[in-house]
C-alpha cells in the first residue's frame, strides 16, 4: 500500500509541476464552454414577453393560462387580440398564444383544440414553446376527460371535477413533476452553457487523460519502466499505483472544472453524490481508454496523434460542441455507441431534470461496461519486459 | 554471492544467450567485456529477474532467481544501461521515490537521499531538475538512485556510455570505493581499461557465449605469445593488406577507418617489426610510426574472435 501510494502521489506531484498542464487543463475547456456556449443562443435565462389572448373564457382556458405562467422560457400578459398584435408588430413583445372560442368545447369532445401561437420570425426557440403549450394543453385534456368520465356516472357538472383535479394536482407537486417528466422528456434539456460546460469537461479530460496515461508508455522509453520493475514493487502494486494516480488527476481536473463553471457561468451541477458517481465512472472509462490507445501505438506521439483523432471524433459524435438534436438521425444512432453520449445523458438528468443517483443508474451502467471493456483490453496490453 | 549456470535465452529464432556461466565472489568486482550487440544487458536483465530465461539456473545468495524474485531484488541494485530517471523531477525527489520504492520508509529515505547525493558529488544540485543536468550528471544520479537502499550486489549496465573523461574518473572512482567499503559488483563495458581498473576478475563475452573468464593476468598469459602491432602509415593503399598476410609471423590485419593505422596480430612482435615495415617499404608506403603494443584484453579479444572490441 505504502508503494502504491508512493507511486500515485509521485504521478500526481509530476503532473502539477508542470505548470503548462493547467493551460489545457483548465484554461482550453473554460474558453470552449465559454465559445461555444454564446454561439449556440447564448444564455436562455433571459425570458421573452409573450401575450396570452383568452378568447374562450371558459374554465379550462383560465387553467391553461395558469399553468402556462409557470415556466423559465417566458412572461405571459393577458391582452385582447388587438393589443398583442399591436405588441407583436412594435416588436414589444414576441408573440401571443390565442385560445380561440370553442377551445374547452374542443378538448372535451377529444377534437384538436383551437389554440395557435404566432410569433416573430427572428424567435429562434419557438418549438419549445410549442412544446409546452402543448404539454399544457394535453394536461388540460387528460384532467377533462377523467372529469367527464366522473360525470357520467355522478351525473353532476363535470367542471366541479376539473377544478377538484386541478386543485389536488396543483397542491402536490410530486404528480405535477411525473406528468411532466413522462410527458415531455424531450423539453428538459440542459441549457447551452451547461451542456457545453459539461461536455467540454469531459473532452478536456480525455485528452489530459491521454497524455497522463502516456507516462506508461514514456517510461518504457526512458527506462523508468525497467527501473521500476527491478525493485522490490510487484507489478499489481505499479499498476493500482499508476492507476490510482490517473483516477486523482483526473478527479482533480474535473473537480477544478466543476468548480470554476459555477462560479464563472452559473451551472448548477446537481445532486452532488450523483455527480461523484458519474465522474468516477465516466474517468474510469476515459482511463481505460487511455491504457487501451496506449497499449497500442507504440511512442508517446504516436498516442498522441491516435488519440486527439479519436477524442476529437467522438466529442463531435456525442454531442459535446452542440445538442444532438441539430444532428441527423443516423449520426444520433452512432452517438449511442460512444461513451460521452452516455455521460452526457447522466449530466442532462442531473442538471437538467435535478435527477439523483437512481436515475443515472443506466449511464453509469453503460459507462462502466465499456470501462471494463477498455480496462481488459488495455491492461492486456500492457509489457512488462 | 551470484552463480549464472549454463543461461540461454532467445528472442523469436536468434539465440542471444548461449549457455553463460560465471560466477562472482561477495565483496568482489567483477567485470563482464564484450562489444555491442554481445548479450551483456540481456544477462543482466535475467539476473534482476526482469527477463524470464529459457534454461539454466541463476542464484543470488544461493537463491533461485526464478523462486525469490522479491527478496533478490531487494539485495540488488541496477543501474540500467539508460538513464532510467524522471527528467522534469529534481535529482532530490528522483532518489526519494526510488527509496520508497525500495521500501525505505519517510524520514530514512529523506537523509539517505542526502548521503547518495553527496557521494556522487551532487550535493549542491539536489534541487535542480534532471533535465538541467549534464550528460555526467546524469549518469552520476543513475547510478546514485541504484545505492539508495544499500544493496549488497550492485549490477552497472555500461554507466559510463556517451560521457566526458572527468566524470568517467569521477564515476569509476565512486565504484571502486563501493567495492572498497565491500559491495559486490558487475560492471559490464567494452572498455577494456575501465573494466580492468576496476576489476579483479573479468569474463569477456561475445555471440552470447562467456569465451574467456579469470583475472586480468590469467587472462593475458592465455595470449599464446601473440601481440599486436601499431603501424601508422601514409597514403594506405589495399595492396599493403594483401602483402602483409602473405608474411608467415602475421595472423591478422586490421585497418581503422580513416585508413591511417594498422592493427597486426602477429606471433611474435619484435621479429616481425623488421618484416613489416620493409613489406610497407617495398610497396611504397611511408610508416610514420610503429610500436609493439603490450598484450591486453583487447589483443585477447582479437585473438579469439578476430575482432575488435570496439568498431
Ligand atoms: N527485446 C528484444 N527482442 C529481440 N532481440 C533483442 C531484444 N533485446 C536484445 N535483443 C538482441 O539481443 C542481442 C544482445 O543484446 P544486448 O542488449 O544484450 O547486448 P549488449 O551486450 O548489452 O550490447 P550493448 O553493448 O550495445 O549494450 C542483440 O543482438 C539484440 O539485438
Ligand atoms: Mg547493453
Amino acid at each position: 500500500m505504502k508503494r502504491i501510494w508512493a507511486i500515485c502521489s509521485f504521478e500526481i506531484k509530476k503532473t502539477f509541476n508542470n505548470r503548462h498542464a493547467f493551460i489545457t487543463m483548465l484554461g482550453l475547456p473554460l474558453l470552449f464552454t465559454l465559445l461555444f456556449g454564446q454561439l449556440l443562443g447564448g444564455t436562455s435565462t433571459l425570458k421573452v414577453n409573450i401575450a396570452f389572448v383568452d378568447e374562450d373564457q371558459t374554465v379550462i382556458s383560465k387553467n391553461l393560462h395558469e399553468s402556462l405562467k409557470d415556466n423559465d422560457l417566458f412572461t405571459l400578459k393577458e391582452m385582447s387580440l388587438e393589443q398583442a398584435a399591436k405588441q407583436v408588430k412594435d416588436k414589444k413583445i414576441i408573440g401571443l398564444i390565442q385560445v380561440k372560442q370553442g377551445f374547452e368545447k374542443a378538448v372535451v369532445s377529444n377534437n384538436q383544440p383551437k389554440i395557435s401561437f404566432k410569433h416573430n420570425p427572428d424567435f429562434t426557440s419557438s418549438s419549445m414553446v410549442d412544446q409546452i403549450i402543448s404539454n399544457a394543453v394535453s394536461k388540460a385534456a387528460i384532467q377533462a376527460k377523467a372529469s367527464t368520465v366522473w360525470n357520467q356516472y355522478s351525473k353532476k357538472p363535470w367542471e366541479d371535477m376539473y377544478t377538484i383535479l386541478n386543485k389536488d394536482i396543483s397542491s402536490s407537486d410530486q404528480i405535477i413533476h411525473k406528468v411532466a417528466i413522462t410527458k415531455n422528456l424531450k423539453t428538459e434539456e440542459m441549457d447551452n452553457m451547461s451542456a457545453r460546460s459539461a461536455g467540454f469537461s469531459i473532452m478536456f479530460v480525455m485528452i489530459v487523460m491521454m497524455s497522463t496515461t502516456g507516462v506508461l508508455l514514456d517510461a518504457r522509453k526512458t527506462g523508468v519502466w525497467y527501473r521500476l520493475l527491478s525493485t522490490p514493487t510487484a507489478r499489481f502494486q505499479i499498476i493500482c499505483g499508476y492507476l490510482l494516480a490517473f483516477f486523482l488527476i483526473g478527479w482533480i481536473q474535473f473537480g477544478l472544472l466543476i468548480g470554476s463553471s459555477t462560479l464563472l457561468f452559473g451551472v448548477h451541477w446537481g445532486n452532488l453524490m450523483g455527480i461523484f458517481i458519474l465522474v468516477s465512472a465516466l474517468l474510469i472509462c476515459v482511463i481505460g481508454l487511455g491504457l487501451l490507445i496506449s497499449g497500442f501505438a507504440k511512442t508517446t506521439e504516436q498516442q498522441g496523434a491516435l488519440g486527439s483523432i479519436i477524442i476529437t471524433a467522438t466529442c463531435m459524435l456525442a454531442g459535446v460542441f452542440w445538442p444532438l438534436d441539430i444532428v441527423p438521425n443516423f449520426m444520433q444512432k452512432i452517438a449511442e455507441f460512444i461513451p460521452q453520449t452516455w455521460a452526457m445523458k447522466g449530466f442532462t438528468e442531473l442538471i437538467a431534470r435535478g435527477g439523483n443517483v437512481a436515475d443515472i443508474i443506466a449511464p453509469v451502467c453503460v459507462l462502466l461496461a465499456f470501462a471494463a471493456t477498455f480496462l481488459v483490453v488495455g491492461m492486456m496490453r500492457i509489457r512488462y519486459e | 554471492m551470484l552463480e549464472v549456470n549454463h543461461l540461454r535465452k532467445s528472442f523469436g529464432k536468434t539465440e542471444v544467450v548461449k549457455g553463460v556461466t560465471f560466477t562472482v565472489d561477495k565483496g568482489e568486482a567483477f567485470g563482464l567485456l564484450g562489444p555491442n550487440g554481445a548479450g551483456k544487458s540481456t544477462t543482466i536483465s535475467m539476473i534482476c529477474g526482469l527477463l524470464p530465461y529459457d534454461s539454466g539456473e541463476i542464484k543470488v545468495d544461493g537463491f533461485s532467481v526464478k523462486e525469490h524474485q522479491m527478496e533478490i531484488k531487494r539485495k540488488i541494485g541496477v543501474v540500467p544501461q539508460d538513464i532510467a530517471l524522471y527528467p522534469t523531477m529534481s535529482a532530490h525527489d528522483n532518489l526519494i521515490f526510488w527509496g520508497k520504492m525500495y521500501g525505505l520508509s519517510g524520514k530514512q529515505v529523506v537523509k539517505k537521499a542526502n548521503e547518495v547525493l553527496e557521494f556522487v558529488g551532487l550535493l549542491d544540485r539536489g534541487k535542480d531538475k534532471i533535465e538541467t543536468f549534464s550528460g555526467g550528471m546524469k549518469r552520476r544520479i543513475n547510478i546514485g538512485a541504484a545505492l539508495m537502499h544499500q544493496p549488497e550486489l550492485l549490477i552497472m549496465d555500461e554507466p559510463t556510455v556517451g560521457i566526458d573523461p572527468q566524470s568517467r574518473n569521477h564515476i569509476l572512482e565512486t565504484v571502486k570505493e563501493l567495492n572498497k567499503q565491500g559491495m559486490t559488483i558487475i560492471y559490464t563495458s567494452h572498455y577494456m581499461e575501465e573494466v580492468e581498473f576496476l576489476c579483479k576478475r573479468i569474463g569477456i563475452i561475445d555471440h552470447g557465449e562467456v569465451i574467456a573468464v579469470g583475472t586480468k593476468d590469467d587472462l593475458v598469459k592465455r595470449l599464446s605469445g601473440g601481440t599486436v602491432v601499431k603501424m601508422e602509415v601514409n597514403h594506405f593503399q589495399n595492396r599493403l593488406v594483401e602483402e602483409l598476410n602473405t608474411l608467415p609471423l602475421v595472423e591478422k590485419v586490421m585497418v581503422n577507418d580513416d585508413k591511417t593505422e594498422l592493427e597486426i596480430l602477429v606471433s611474435s612482435g619484435h621479429q616481425a617489426l623488421g618484416e613489416l615495415v620493409s613489406t610497407a617499404i617495398k610497396n611504397f608506403i611511408e610508416v610514420s610510426s610503429i610500436k609493439v603494443q603490450e598484450p591486453n584484453l583487447e589483443t585477447l579479444f582479437l585473438q579469439l574472435t578476430g575482432r575488435s572490441l570496439r568498431d
